[in-house]
């Protein structure tokens, strides 16, 4: 399956096009820096900083990550197919895939809970903090794996 | 350029840069977390200074300065060792150096910021519009570390020589 992925004729348009793969790459670190840049600051705000900002003043933010989520799937599913096969059989990859999937959950699952306590008027006294570390660890083994999966 | 880069290969920080294997792949996960704090606190900012997410308090978006410094700082220091580990290669890279002319320009807008709008911030509404002057500086800031995100990850492609 992964083979014949790897035949299409986007696969061969990413891989062999001059351009494709380096503008894949760069939408793909634009898209990192909206959702793990985003996030983290929303995960410092769970965690007690940023006195002055309303918690759920930052909902509409974590609206504009999942864009960067958005741009991140699309670029890195054409950033796939051209190297489907290896990518599949890297562990490095699959983790970063693995840390992605539980982080775009958790983030769905923090964004219910603070909309909630927003309506109810306690997203500032929302306890969130074990939350919040989760994400972040989350996002920072997905980058270095990320990075990774080019050396290994 | 070029006779600056020559100067550094065979120094003692290219030899160290270069001879220990895990340190590149180790500098680049470092310069991808400095970029995401760098960039995420400024997209708070700025998109809050261009007019956007009126609910965020803008004069408090800058709380979140700490976080831009830091990743700035862990991305000037990779960032200084990436050239010194291959001078010749980001020398003539055209990528390179269109991305430091954008950091200089975002370090001057920022420069602008701080000359001309940081002490009437304070005094701005904290969930209202923001003046135009802020507005301009907020663009100019997302629109040039987007480039430099754009320009760094092309250095790989272009312009090797």
């Amino acid at each position: 399956m992964f083979e014949w992925l790897e035949n299409t004729s986007v696969a061969l348009w990413v891989g062999e096009s001059l351009w494709a793969y380096p503008i894949m790459l760069s939408m793909h670190v634009i898209g990192l820096a909206i959702v793990v840049g985003i996030l983290s600051m929303v995960d410092f705000k769970l965690l007690g900083g940023f006195k002055g900002i309303r918690v759920g003043s930052f909902l509409p933010l974590v609206k504009f990550a999942w864009i960067g989520f958005l741009i991140n799937a699309v670029s890195g599913v054409f950033l796939f197919t051209s190297q489907a096969t290896y990518f599949v059989s890297s562990t490095v990859f699959l983790t970063k895939l693995g840390c992605i999937f539980i982080g775009a959950i958790l983030t769905k699952v923090m964004q219910g809970k603070l909309v909630a306590a927003e309506a109810a008027g306690t997203a500032d006294d929302v306890a969130m903090k074990g939350l919040a570390i989760f994400s972040l660890l989350l996002w920072l083994v997905a980058i270095t794996a990320g990075r990774l999966t080019a050396y290994i | 350029m070029e006779a600056f880069a020559q100067s550094i290969e065979g120094g003692i920080v290219y030899t160290w840069v270069t001879s220990i294997y895990w340190l590149w792949p180790l500098m680049e996960t470092l310069h991808f977390i400095g970029l995401s704090l760098l960039l995420g606190g400024l997209i708070v900012i700025d998109t809050r200074m261009a007019g956007f997410f009126r609910g965020v308090n803008v004069a408090a978006t800058h709380k979140l300065l700490p976080w831009v410094f830091i990743g700035f700082g862990i991305n000037l220091t990779t960032g200084v060792l990436f050239f010194f580990g291959d001078p010749m290669r980001y020398a003539v890279n055209w990528g390179f150096q269109v991305k430091m002319v954008l950091v200089v320009i975002a370090g001057l807008n920022a420069l602008w910021f701080w000359v001309r709008l940081n002490k009437d911030m304070h005094s701005w509404e904290p969930n209202a519009d923001t003046p135009g002057e802020a507005k301009v500086v907020a663009w100019i800031s997302l629109v040039a570390w987007t480039g430099v995100l754009l320009f760094g990850r092309l250095i790989p492609y272009v312009g090797t020589g």
